[in-house]
């Protein structure tokens, strides 16, 4: 105790109480008051002190730990003094320090080489899907090695999703420029893929699929402005008309529905839940669909077109990236107050896509043509948790759906993939 | 001459009678010289003989001696009895007594009371010469007319009176008013208003210190003379209005009647000076005086006020992505009407299509000539795109965005349509329509049409199906019209009119707007005649633009200018921009948003709002918004060509080094 006060300046002091959800790195409950000017350095140095006992194991090493420190709900980043006065929280009564764990940084792991531009990607348990701005697509596997190439297309594939995967096969989708979708199925231990449907249906480019919860069906979105609902059933015959054979005998299927109401470029499409789906457009708004009906619920209306949107269920916001660089967050369940809950400013270029991380309800990545991908966490709106750099040219897609790996493809034909040490064990 | 006295004539003085002239006085002494006894020793200190019972001695040599003195007794006695003893005087030269005349003692009585001694002098005899005399003389003494300042208020006066004011006025100096009227207010105690703005002092004070001095009134002119020229007087029309203004004799011109007399002496009294003094009394009196508040205009309120352009966004502000993939100069680009993709061409004698959302390029197409001009088909039904390169307009379908619209177009392309009438040969002379040979296909071109003259413009119409094409060589054959379906052009003009710079069609009426080097003509193409002629005096235009609605057309010049014409308003320019410092080559509107784009030589893009009002009487407004300088230095061009996105505020721009970009 004596040591963390002699630290202490003689400048103005700040009394501050931690406390922390994290039980196993409980400290005593009393104030302390440290110098106003302290920074989250010199309290983690603190707080590693306050734990010494609970952190040294056996042989009496002392294990260091790094925690993050929020106070009142933003990741502190400048030094407390400042922190406070920008939300207008004064120093004098006890300052709450809620502490815990901190993130620790993801660690670049691969680099998957393509021919060109990778524009699509998605990764599910052990397996990746990218698509290429060369009309193929192609998988392989967590460790990053090339296990298929898939060539179908006639136009660059701007979008790939996976619809099932199994321990024999996979089925996965693609939507692609020359404005059909491909079902296909892949056999994994055989090695050989079949495109089992095309879809046709759209007038123009198609830019994003998204595949229901329950695998039923997928919904694609594209410069048409309609947005398309499909069935994911391999067999699946409307019931007026009935499936056209092609001479390669894959089935053309039409849509199960069409539904219009955006003016413009329908740039991404999520569903949230086996009947609702989400979609974000260049004419500056976010729908929020019924998928039974087909009826627009709710509308979200910003001020420049959107190019990338997730939805994550964990807090119910929506994150978007548009043709400004700047990501904002939206709450689709407040109803009063400003529907923008929070700005992210940092890429100094166009930000192509975001995604939540699918275990921690605060962290996001994003990433844009500054060549960069970003870490966010939602509490600390001006500076990134971390920068995952490599890439030489524009970031045009990135996946966090396995929450050990975060991937990004980009204009310089290549995926990075890196790992993401903080594994929730569920 | 009377003062000065003989030097012998000490002791006596000359005898009473008047000796006026001095020569006979001088005789007289010189004659008795002889005879007088009493002085025998000359002129010596008598104390010599003090101690001698004589004094001198006489002509025959006898002592003379000394009258016997009494002593102080008899001298008592002398005194009193003798009646001349007052009178009676002891010369000291000879000793003896001597007993004055009556005028000895009048003279000495005059001197003694310092006047003149002789008592039969007249002081005052002498004629008085008034040397400035009250009478008025003929002959002034001096040859000067007299000062002004001789016969008129002081002016030294005036200027000392002058300075006591102004000190009384700035309060530096108290008048004997004041100072009296502080001195009471000492001894009395005072009351302060706690509450009043001014007190009567003040008051007082203001009227000196702020004093607005009564008008004045005008000076007499020649009709108010007694014997005014005769045009003065009134006549009979003057007189009747004279006379009908009797009840308002404010409104009257002049307050009396002019009246004329052959001579002074004729002049009867005037009857209404009385009255006149009265009224001037009465608006002194009456008619309060205020300083009248003047107008301080600024320069600066005269400029008209301009909204900032944080008021006007959207509007782009910066660099979002950067098309690189052509190997030279980049001169023109058209996106598709849909806003998914650009075309550009470019000095490699290459077309390219970009994807605008990625910056991919996704088709090149290799056109054999210089790119000057291309155009993307406004209609959204086809998939056509109109290329210049060199002598031949290209008609090329680009094979990207819907499969079907792109498979519709090719077909209709690939069967001519019926020839009805034959072509004539003035235009077969100057364009020869070709289908695309087999390779040529490949790439996507459809339809040659060779021109017989360099091409630098092609324009398409509204609906698509017109392209109108320019050749600056071609003098009076420079514009043509083609006609996609029926596979026709046609030479609208017969006259030359200058060298054509551009050529422009209306996006809603039947008009044609052709830039020639000065000027620009509309014409209409369903009467077939020329509707206006705008007039820009600009030395070389360069390019035009025109509004969405139509009535408004943007001129870029090659000095330096970029002209608003409001074609409702007039047929000068409304608005010239003098934004740019080198020549303006390109300029554009944008479709939906009140935006309007202009790029030049310097390399830069200056992003602009033209809000162009639905009401007829307001004119459009122009803020210039934002400059966009992104384009590197690379030899002395800058930016070619403007165009905006169809629907969201974006700007591209093309240039000299070798990208297009796209500002957000």
């Amino acid at each position: 105790m004596d040591r963390s006060k002699k630290k202490v300046d003689l400048g103005s002091q700040i009394q501050i109480k931690f406390i922390t959800k994290q039980e196993i790195y409980a400290v005593p409950e009393f104030p302390f008051a440290v110098d106003s000017k302290i920074q989250c350095e010199n309290l983690n140095r603190l707080v590693n002190e306050l734990l010494k006992d609970k952190l040294s194991d056996d042989n009496g090493v002392v294990k260091k730990v790094d925690f993050d420190f929020l106070v009142n709900g933003e990741l502190l980043r400048t030094p407390l003094d400042i922190h406070l006065t920008n939300k207008n929280v004064s120093s004098e009564s006890n300052v709450v320090v809620e502490y815990m764990e901190a993130t620790p940084s993801p660690e670049p792991m691969d680099c998957l080489i393509h021919d060109d531009w990778v524009s699509a990607i998605h990764s599910s348990g052990s397996w990746i899907i990218t698509g290429c701005y060369d009309n193929s697509i192609h998988i392989w596997t967590n460790k990053g090695k090339h296990k298929t190439g898939i060539s179908g297309h006639t136009g660059p594939v701007k979008a790939v999703q996976w619809i099932s995967v199994s321990n024999d096969s996979a089925t996965f989708v693609s939507g692609s420029q020359d404005q059909s979708i491909r079902v296909w199925d892949w056999d994994i231990k055989k090695g050989t893929t079949n495109c089992l449907q095309i879809g046709r249906g759209h007038e123009r480019s198609v830019e994003c699929i998204s595949v229901s919860p329950d695998s039923t069906r997928f919904a694609t979105g594209g410069w048409d402005t309609m947005l398309k609902i499909w069935s994911a059933d391999p067999n699946y015959e409307p019931a007026d008309k009935p499936a056209k054979k092609l001479k390669s005998e894959t089935k053309v299927m039409p849509p199960i529905m069409t539904l219009k109401g955006h003016k413009e470029n329908i740039s991404s499409v999520q569903f949230i839940n086996n009947s609702d789906l989400i979609t974000a457009s260049w004419d500056h708004t976010i729908k929020h669909w019924d998928g039974e009906i087909g009826g627009i619920k709710t509308e979200i209306v910003g001020n420049k077109s959107f190019f990338n949107h997730d939805y994550s269920d964990l807090n119910g916001s929506v994150i978007t990236c548009s043709s400004d660089r700047h990501i904002r967050l939206y709450d689709l369940r407040s109803k009063e107050g400003s529907l923008v809950k929070g700005t992210y400013s940092s890429h100094t270029q166009w930000v192509t896509t975001v995604r939540w991380s699918k275990t921690e309800e605060y962290q996001f990545v994003s990433g844009g043509y500054d060549n960069q991908m970003k870490l966010w966490d939602t509490r600390s709106p001006k500076v990134p948790l971390f920068e995952l750099t490599g890439h030489e040219e524009k970031v045009m897609c990135s996946d966090w759906s396995n929450q050990k790996l975060i991937l990004s493809g980009g204009a310089d034909n290549t995926v990075r993939i890196f790992k993401n040490k903080n594994v929730k064990t569920v | 001459m009377e003062d000065t006295q003989p030097a012998g004539d000490v002791n006596g003085l000359p005898s009473a009678e008047k000796t006026n002239d001095y020569v006979e006085y001088e005789a007289e002494m010189d004659t008795s010289d002889e005879e007088d006894i009493r002085n025998t020793v000359g002129n010596i200190p008598m104390n010599w003989y003090d101690e001698y019972p004589h004094v001198g001695y006489d002509w025959d040599g006898n002592k003379i001696i000394k009258p016997e003195r009494g002593d102080q007794l008899d001298n008592f006695m002398e005194k009193m009895e003798n009646p001349d003893f007052w009178r009676t005087v002891r010369d000291l030269q000879t000793g003896q007594d001597v007993v004055l005349s009556d005028k000895d003692v009048e003279l000495i009585q005059r001197i003694e009371s310092s006047k003149i001694p002789d008592s039969t002098y007249e002081q005052y005899a002498v004629p008085w010469i008034e040397w400035f005399t009250s009478e008025v003389m003929n002959m002034p003494i001096r040859n000067g007319a007299d000062h002004k300042r001789s016969f008129i208020a002081s002016r030294q006066e005036a200027q000392r009176v002058e300075r006591y004011a102004r000190l009384i006025r700035a309060g530096l100096l108290k008048t004997r008013e004041q100072k009296r009227r502080e001195r009471e207010k000492k001894r009395e105690r005072s009351f302060y208003m706690m509450w009043s703005t001014d007190d009567a002092e003040d008051k007082h004070m203001r009227r000196i210190t702020d004093h607005i001095p009564a008008p004045k009134r005008n000076l007499p002119s020649h009709a108010e003379s007694y014997n005014p020229p005769p045009e003065f007087l009134f006549n009979e029309r003057e007189m009747r209005i004279w006379k009908k203004q009797e009840e308002t004799p404010w409104k009257r011109k002049l307050h009396y009647v002019p009246q004329k007399y052959s001579s002074l002496r004729q002049v009867p009294a005037y009857p209404k000076f009385i009255k006149e003094r009265f009224t001037r009394c009465m608006d002194l009196y009456l008619c309060p005086r205020a300083r009248k508040m003047r107008l301080t205009i600024e320069p600066e309120d005269l400029l008209p006020k301009l909204p900032s352009p944080k008021d006007l966004q959207p509007f782009p502000t910066v660099q979002s992505l950067v098309f690189n993939g052509h190997t030279d100069m980049v001169r023109c680009i058209s996106i598709d009407p849909l806003g998914q993709y650009l075309l550009s061409g470019s000095d490699d004698m290459t077309i390219k299509i970009w994807e605008i959302s990625t910056g991919r390029c996704l088709r090149t197409i290799p056109v054999g000539g210089i790119v000057r001009s291309v155009e993307w088909n406004p209609n959204k039904a086809l998939s056509l795109v109109a290329v210049v390169a060199d002598r031949k307009l290209l008609i090329i379908n680009p094979g990207v965005g819907d499969h079907l619209i792109v498979s519709k177009t090719d077909s209709i392309l690939s069967t001519p349509p019926v020839q009805a009438s034959i072509v004539s040969e003035k235009v077969k002379a100057v364009v020869q329509w070709d289908d695309a040979t087999p390779e040529e296909w490949e790439n996507g071109i459809r339809l040659v049409l060779n021109h017989f003259k360099e091409i630098k413009q092609v324009t398409w119409h509204g609906r698509g199906d017109y392209a109108a094409t320019v050749m600056p060589d071609g003098a009076n054959r420079s514009v043509l019209i083609h006609q996609m379906s029926t596979r026709r052009s046609q030479l609208p003009f017969a006259k030359s009119k200058g060298l054509v710079q551009s050529v422009l069609f209306h996006p809603i009426r039947p008009f044609l707007f052709v830039a020639t080097q000065k000027n620009i003509r509309i014409y209409d193409l369903v009467k077939q005649e020329l509707f206006k002629k705008l007039m820009s005096y600009a030395k070389w235009i360069s390019s035009m633009a025109i509004h969405p609605g139509g009535d408004n057309l943007i001129v870029g010049t090659y000095d330096r200018k970029m002209l608003w014409f409001d074609l409702d308003l007039s047929t000068k320019p409304y608005k010239t921009l003098r934004l740019h410092s080198t020549a303006v080559r390109s300029v554009a509107f944008h479709k939906r948003y009140p935006l309007f784009a202009s790029g030049s030589d310097d390399r830069a893009l200056i992003v602009s709002h033209g809000m162009v009002y639905n009401d007829l009487l307001q004119n459009p407004l122009v803020v210039p918004l934002k400059l966009l300088k992104e384009h590197e230095d690379c030899s002395d061009f800058g930016i070619f060509g403007v165009t905006f996105h169809p629907t969201e505020p974006w700007v591209f721009s093309c240039g000299a080094d070798k990208t297009i970009r796209l500002f957000t």
